[in-house]
């Protein structure tokens, strides 16, 4: 069978994802041990908590080198996460239909990312900042600042954990495990999906792209 | 098993400091002397007989100086600071691992062995008790305090004894024994000290916290010795522990079951479509 296929991720822009995701897994099962009374014991001696530092300085170091590489995509990435429009109304509305039994009748054609990606992408910038404001207080003026702070630091600090930590499941599960999503994998993988997906999931960035005007992410 | 305290009474102290010495020798808590320019404890003077100035690592225990005289008269008054064992324990509620609890006899004990070195507790504590080493860089810690003498292999209370401060203690300030009769006893030694025209003097820990296994008879109100007056569990400790964190177990276990769901779901009708 012929197989088109289109690009959906370039190359520096998956090798971002999967090293800033790899230090997001390690920042987060090294944070589940302190949030799970059951799975304390795993972080005697406090090793957990080095191997939560040298994730956090991946976390904050690889965005900042892909910055200062390709200023302008970042700036493409960030324009996405605050573009807001109707269709995001009309995706929120179907969604449920649509993911628990595949009716894309009333699913507005979704750009390169869907209203439930942007989510995704706008948690991860806003709860990204504020996870490595809170997490450099509590780590460089733990002995400076006033007790009462550092204690709402970890509280900021554990809301940001629960809000992204659900959405980051949601997001494994809708990238690897979903029946319905065949190929949100490759898009990360490979960084290819076949022109069908696309434009059954993605249309009005197929449609953008296949006029000639073509807008990578 | 009844309750154990300790009770010291500010106004039997003379602040010899044998105390902290005694805590030191038992507790195997050397002091540690900084080289200059080094990190440790500076034992210098700083124009009060308080020393060493704060308490550390190493020293669990250290008598506090004040000077006052609102009233028009110098008085020299001292206090203990060393972990005050309250019964509503902030440090125990913010460990993560157990490494702090109440021991069965009351008090808060913990296990160094286990603890993480989060620190979480020395920013709970309304006394501010709890001291650790820190790395700043890895983050590294382990944080220690007044064990009441139960430190693993140098169990005094196991032994049956008195902790080493109440034990070495010249004018009898401190006592140790069941939480109750030391309750009495405090109590009637304010009536006496009010008697005497003492008329702020007061127990304090016996309500606070509910409860303290270290109360102090204090000859005036706890304000004038540096004490906080009604000493709390933080708003934040409490907005972290009992809201925040059981929110996020149950947000965490609906988002899981959820999802549960939808696979089940999805796949069937993936499947029904297929056919």
């Amino acid at each position: 069978m012929t197989h088109h296929e289109v690009e959906k991720y370039r190359k520096p822009i998956r090798v971002l994802h999967w090293i800033h995701s790899g230090a997001f897994v390690l920042l987060f099962l090294t944070g589940l041990v302190f949030f799970i009374p059951g799975l304390g014991f795993l972080a005697e001696d406090g090793w957990t908590r080095l191997i939560h530092r040298i994730g956090a300085a991946i976390f904050v170091i690889i965005p900042i080198l892909y910055l200062i590489v390709n200023p302008k995509a970042v700036g493409r990435g960030l324009k996405q996460a605050f573009t807001w429009g109707s269709e995001d109304m009309g995706w929120l509305k179907a969604a449920p239909a649509y993911y628990f039994s595949g009716k894309e009748k009333g699913m507005p054609p979704q750009g390169a990312m869907n209203t439930g990606q942007k989510m995704w992408w706008f948690l991860t910038i806003v709860f990204g900042v504020i996870f490595v404001i809170t997490g450099a207080i509590m780590w460089f003026a733990k002995a400076s600042a006033a007790p009462a702070t550092l204690q709402w630091m970890t509280f900021v600090h554990d809301i940001a954990f629960i809000v992204t930590g659900c959405m980051f499941l949601l997001h494994i599960y809708l990238g690897v495990f979903h029946p319905m999503m065949t190929e949100a994998w490759s898009s990360m993988a490979s960084g290819k999906i076949s022109t069908e997906y696309a434009k059954a999931h993605h249309g009005k960035w197929y449609a953008e792209i296949s006029k000639g005007k073509e807008e990578k992410v | 098993m009844a309750d154990k305290a300790i009770l010291y009474d500010a106004t039997r102290c003379t602040a010899c400091r044998g105390c902290q010495v005694a805590c030191k020798q038992w507790n195997e808590n050397d002091e540690y002397i900084p080289p200059p320019g080094g990190d440790g404890v500076q034992a210098s003077n700083w124009g009060s007989y308080e020393n060493p100035p704060d308490l550390s690592p190493t020293t669990w225990v250290k008598m506090k100086f004040t000077e006052d005289d609102s009233s028009g008269k110098l008085r020299w008054l001292f206090t203990r600071q060393a972990c005050m064992h309250c019964t509503d324990a902030a440090c125990v509620k913010v460990c993560p691992n157990g490494s702090l609890y109440h021991h069965e006899l009351g008090f808060v004990a913990y296990n160094k062995d286990t603890c993480t070195g989060c620190g979480y507790c020395i920013d709970a504590c309304p006394f501010h008790v709890p001291r650790s080493t820190r790395n700043t860089l890895t983050g590294i810690a382990k944080m220690d305090k007044c064990t009441f003498c139960t430190t693993p292999g140098l169990d005094r209370i196991d032994a049956g004894w008195e902790p080493a401060c109440v034990k070495t203690c010249p004018p009898g300030a401190l006592k140790y024994g069941d939480r109750t009769e030391l309750v009495a006893e405090g109590k009637k030694r304010v009536q006496d000290l009010q008697a005497k025209g003492w008329t702020n003097a007061n127990l304090y820990g016996e309500k606070e916290l509910d409860g303290l296994h270290v109360m102090y008879v204090l000859e005036d109100s706890p304000a004038v010795y540096g004490l906080p007056v009604n000493p709390q569990v933080s708003a934040a400790t409490i907005a972290w522990k009992d809201v925040i964190q059981p929110v996020g177990w149950a947000v965490g276990g609906l988002t899981i079951v959820g999802l549960g769901m939808n696979w089940l779901v999805a796949r069937a009708n993936a499947n029904k479509e297929a056919k």
